[in-house]
């Protein structure tokens, strides 16, 4: 049918739209407004799956926005790994918003609500452009649209830590925007292309005559990529950015806003740029360390944190770095590794933070030592977070064990087994801080001294579903990692 | 002696940069909020500044097509539209971190970030 | 019995427990007496049906079976050899004999309902592991069965129960790292980590080395072999005694039984000799030994004792892993039968002591043979086979691994074996002794020995006196299973121990 062709655009364009209409149907049909958005983000979720149907069948293809071909238009391109950066963001934003309809209520004001749905929205529509787009300039701007959605999720709460977390990340984003809009003119000043297929083609001429344009471009992309996606020594604003916002917004941020910046940054380094400058200077080195000492910095500083929130947003720091890792060791088992870590710590930091969001809710706690024997009144939420922990340290049979398997496979095969050392020790440091919560939660002798709320149903099933996939794909992983290695395969 | 002679040639660049570099350099080290937002608008006007002065051809004439006359030259246009595309959204940017500012200032009663610290540090 | 009906058999005994948890533990809320009775069941069901296996395997038949591939090239699968049957079934044993003793064990103390369904996880992952057919599989259930019985050790919570399991969760998160780095070496290596190709790594580089001391430091760290057995004797003391009696008798051998796969599966004995890392093993398991029993000598606490005991014991089933020959493999494999046996009964009748009197320092036994005299009677039957006194099967484990070790001109290893037999004999006799014979408060009326029983009651002394009775007849009687399972073992072994 003539419309499934255009289900690229569409993603987009009923993403944006309805963060468009959400203020209005808030302001005249309330209660349309939520269930508008999540038919929305689900009709989304419905064509990317189309989409990979389509691709599984027809193997990459190209869409032109508005009928116009690059250089005149923009592209948008569909290949296995975009299709899934798009699964992943779409279903775990559609699963984060059936938590956040009850969670918000306590959270926000009621005014703004339908304000929230807006930006929520527009942050899951433009995701869904970085991870299609084939085109600079378009990535700048979605990328922008991010940025001021992200941080206004944040600060939409207003309360004093919110509101001066959420500046600091939108000044350190501005400076990374503004580095990566300087890369872009660096390339666009020597190739005169913006569209990444036409870029690659015409680098390796332009690199003749000007060399140190694609070298400026691949440094300022590190520090872009790095500040947007908290890449040691970049990722001051995280936890604080991380920690005051609503919940739904830090599982939001966690889970999917700082993956994507990573996902581009392989995308510039593996589409972009043509195989001699990766060879040509060590970037893969750089990459890999900074993400090594990011493992480390952020568990430790985990380990020494009092609230909650921010343990798991340090947490965040140390994961990310994992796919940095994949990244940068430059070797197809370990982008495997990588990529399937991404999925995972979609699943398990969005958890993770869903739980601490019912914690708040119900109890209205925030430090870890008060959680003494919580584990009797919140026994599902508690289950939940223990399973996410597990993952995070890489029991068997959660997903984080698959992960770490690839990745410590991939380090091995390029000889370089101190990064399984690092892999390894970082999995301890993450069990020195999870496990005393999770032990103090059920062993306490005393009986929790707090008042408790009951929790609503609404706020529950996100957390089974999310227990039931990640031991899915901890035990049948087999399927994502088959389609991971297919897609991978395409770039080296 | 070349080296200045393509900086002579290229000033625009050259200039393009130094905005940048200030800028930068204002948004990270000055604690006053608004100051760090006038240097983040510094900053991506010297980006703007550097795409468009790319796109600027000697001897060119402006990017308009008057039928029947036909130049052999014009100035690229696309980078100055790119750009224009880049102003609004510097323009929204800037529109969002003033509220912020505004509500901050309403919540702290400073616009000086290391004021700022100090309280929140004290909570 | 042919593949089909053993590979079903196999799943049942190793999933049939851990299906029962979540039943056992809706069932402790209505009625206490029908989850002992459940417990007791499902632990008989699972014994009854590894003994049908035993025809196949003392056929001579193997199973490796895989389930599904997780990734390419890992799988989950399955493995039954004669090794695995082996500690399948003293494992099943010995957890059906603690089952019925904590019926009566546990009515005194509270959170029973946590502590029965945990006790079927972990008799299920245990089996899980022993059972398992690949490195990846095994790692799996060890993870699964070393997290749950934390949940065994500090089911007391007390501070100090709490304080000896963070230091147990710790080192087995530890151990667990190690082994993912070793089996992932492995896998680098070789291609695959199934116990079913023969040595998957055949040449010892540098990395093959770094594989194998991730391995011992894995496998070791739950074995307790010196130095990262530091978390016994904090652990075995603090938990329940029926809990104590699985961990010091099965769940030790978790650990020995993965060292078994790893050197003749991952490696083989060629490797092992020619590179001299059975030196390494044989030099640890020394240490093992002697600091086991030399600092067991200085406890006053009963159950620690035991539990620097079996630090000592377990050292034997290394030393008999570093000689590598047949007596040796022969003396290693009775020896994790016998010390099964020995140490549960002890750790069993410790934990009768205590019920009933409450005493738990060595110095405050005197005399309770008379009181307890079945009790005291089984704890004396296998401390004498600990300290090696024929004709109990003790002395027939030490006797094999002697002969081992003669074979291979290891004379030192002999004299080392005596020296433990003579430290186990100084801090055992000093607790039988004075059980019996000490004449407390009673000088004044003569020598009469005056019985005043109150033992335990019966649900806790059978599992008690049938482990007293094994004891005697696995020695130098004719009907002796284990040492011919151990004899199968160790010709399996020595040929290869894959097909």
């Amino acid at each position: 049918m003539e419309l499934t062709n255009h289900f690229p655009a569409l993603i987009l364009a009923i993403l944006l739209g309805i963060s468009f209409l959400s203020p209005i149907l808030y302001r005249w049909a309330r209660k349309a407004s939520a269930p508008a958005l999540i038919a929305s983000l689900f009709l989304a979720l419905v064509m990317a799956v189309y989409l990979l149907v389509q691709v599984l069948q027809v193997g990459e293809f190209t869409y032109y926005m508005g009928g116009w071909p690059p250089p005149w238009g923009i592209e948008f391109k569909v290949n296995l790994l975009r299709v899934y950066m798009l699964l992943i963001v779409l279903a775990v934003s559609l699963w984060i918003m059936v938590y956040a309809l009850k969670d918000l209520e306590h959270e926000l004001k009621t005014e703004v609500m339908g304000w929230y749905y807006t930006l929520y929205a527009l942050v899951v529509g433009s995701m869904a452009g970085m991870a299609l787009t084939n085109d600079l300039f378009n990535l700048f701007v979605l990328m922008e649209i991010c940025a001021i959605s992200a941080c206004a999720i944040i600060s939409i709460k207003e309360d004093r830590a919110c509101l001066e977390a959420s500046f600091k990340y939108l000044i350190l984003s501005a400076m990374g925007t503004g580095c990566f809009l300087l890369g872009v003119a660096m390339i666009y000043m020597v190739t005169g292309q913006m569209n990444y297929d036409l870029v690659n083609a015409a680098l390796p001429e332009a690199v003749e005559l000007y060399p140190n344009n694609m070298f400026a471009a691949a440094a300022l992309f590190i520090v872009a990529f790095g500040t947007k996606a908290a890449l040691f020594p970049l990722h001051v604003w995280l936890p604080d950015a991380h920690a005051s916002a609503p919940s739904p917004s830090s599982a939001m941020l966690s889970g999917l806003v700082i993956k994507i910046y990573a996902f581009a940054l392989f995308i510039m380094f593996y589409q972009l740029f043509p195989r001699s400058l990766l060879e040509s200077i060590p970037l893969n080195e750089i990459v890999l360390w900074l993400s090594s000492m990011g493992i480390m910095f952020g568990s430790i500083f985990a380990m020494v944190q009092v609230d909650l929130k921010k343990m798991l947003a340090y947490s965040s720091i140390g994961q990310i770095g994992y796919v940095f890792l994949g990244i940068g060791l430059d070797d197809i088992i370990a982008m495997t590794g990588g990529f399937y870590h991404l999925l995972v710590h979609a699943i398990m930091k969005s958890m993770l933070f869903m739980c601490a969001g019912i914690i708040i809710y119900t109890t209205g706690i925030r430090q870890i030592k008060q959680l003494g024997g919580i584990g009797q009144v919140l026994p599902i939420t508690m289950i939940a977070f223990t399973i996410g922990s597990a993952s995070m340290i890489g029991i068997p049979g959660t997903g984080g064990l698959i992960s770490k398997w690839y990745l410590a496979l991939g380090a091995l095969e390029i000889g370089r087994p101190i990064f399984v050392v690092i892999i390894l020790a970082s999995s301890l440091l993450n069990a020195v801080y999870y496990m005393p919560i999770i032990v103090n939660a059920f062993m306490q002798q005393e009986q929790f001294q707090h008042q408790v709320k009951p929790v609503p149903r609404k706020m529950l099933i996100p957390l089974i579903v999310g227990m039931a996939a990640i031991i899915f794909f901890g035990v049948f992983s087999r399927p994502a990692i088959v389609l991971l290695d297919e897609a991978l395969a395409l770039f080296f | 002696m070349e080296m200045l002679i393509k900086i002579a040639h290229n000033y625009y660049y050259m200039v393009a940069i130094l905005l940048f570099v200030i800028g930068m350099h204002t948004m990270l080290t000055h604690s006053n909020l608004i100051k760090k937002v006038i240097a983040m608008n510094i900053m991506d006007t010297s980006v703007f500044l550097m795409f468009v002065a790319t796109g600027y051809t000697y001897g060119g004439a402006a990017p308009i097509v008057t039928a029947p006359a036909n130049e052999v030259l014009y100035v690229n246009p696309l980078p100055g539209s790119l750009m224009l595309t880049g102003i609004v959204v510097a323009v929204s940017i800037t529109a969002y971190a003033l509220s912020l500012v505004v509500k901050i200032y309403r919540y702290y009663g400073t616009v000086d970030y290391d004021e700022i610290c100090l309280i929140r540090s004290r909570e | 019995m042919d593949e089909a009906t053993a590979i079903t058999v196999i799943l049942v005994v190793i999933f049939f427990p851990i299906i029962m948890t979540p039943i056992l533990m809706s069932v402790s809320d209505r009625s206490e007496k029908l989850r002992d009775i459940l417990a007791v069941v499902t632990s008989a069901i699972t014994f009854l049906l590894v003994l049908t296996l035993y025809p196949f395997v003392v056929r001579g038949g193997i199973v490796q079976h895989t389930f599904f591939e997780i990734l390419p090239n890992l799988e989950i699968s399955i493995r039954l050899d004669v090794l695995s049957f082996s500690l399948t079934a003293i494992a099943s044993f010995i957890w059906l004999l603690s089952t019925i003793y904590s019926i009566d064990y546990m009515a005194k103390e509270h959170g029973g309902s946590r502590y029965y369904p945990v006790l079927m996880f972990t008799l299920g992952s245990c089996l899980g592991i022993f059972l398992a057919g690949d490195f990846f599989t095994l790692f799996v259930f060890f993870e699964l069965m070393s997290l749950i019985s934390y949940i065994l050790v500090v089911h007391e919570e007390t501070e100090e129960a709490l304080k000896a399991g963070y230091k147990y969760l710790v080192m087995t998160i530890i151990g667990g790292l190690a082994l993912f780095f070793g089996i992932i070496i492995t896998f680098e290596l070789g291609g695959t980590v199934s116990f079913g190709v023969g040595s998957i790594i055949e040449e010892g580089t540098l990395i093959a080395f770094l594989a194998f001391m991730c391995f011992l430091i894995g496998f070791g760290m739950k074995a307790g072999m010196f130095p990262l057995h530091v978390w016994l004797p904090d652990a075995h003391p603090v938990a329940p005694s029926p809990a104590s009696a699985l961990l010091s008798g099965v769940m030790l051998k978790t650990g020995a039984y993965g060292l078994f796969r790893v050197i003749f599966n991952a490696f083989s004995i060629e490797v092992m000799q020619t590179n001299n890392w059975d030196i390494v093993l044989g030099v640890l398991a020394v240490i093992t030994i002697l600091l086991g029993s030399a600092v067991a000598l200085t406890q006053n606490d009963l159950k620690r004792r035991l539990a620097y005991s079996s630090v000592g014991m377990m050292g034997y089933v290394l030393l008999g892993l570093s000689v590598l020959n047949e007596n040796a493999i022969i003396g290693a494999v009775f020896h994790i039968f016998c010390h099964a046996i020995m140490k549960s009964c002890l750790f069993l009748a410790a934990g009768a002591i205590i019920w009933k009197t409450g005493k738990r320092t060595i110095s405050e036994l005197g005399s309770i043979g008379r009181e307890m005299p079945f009790t005291m009677a089984c704890f004396s039957i296998a401390a004498l086979a600990m300290i090696g006194i024929p004709p109990l099967s003790g002395f027939l484990s030490k006797w094999t691994l002697g002969l081992g070790a003669l074979d291979a001109n290891a004379t030192f290893y002999v004299i080392v074996l005596l020296i433990s037999s003579l430290l186990n004999a100084l801090y055992y006799l000093p607790i039988i002794v004075p059980a019996f014979f000490e004449m407390v408060g009673d000088e004044e009326q003569g020598h009469a020995l005056k019985l005043s029983v109150q033992d335990v009651p019966p649900k806790m002394l059978a599992p008690m006196i049938i482990l007293a009775i094994f004891t005697v007849i696995f020695g130098l009687s004719p009907i002796n299973v284990p040492f011919d399972l151990s004899q199968m073992t160790s010709d399996f072994l020595l040929k290869g121990g894959w097909f």
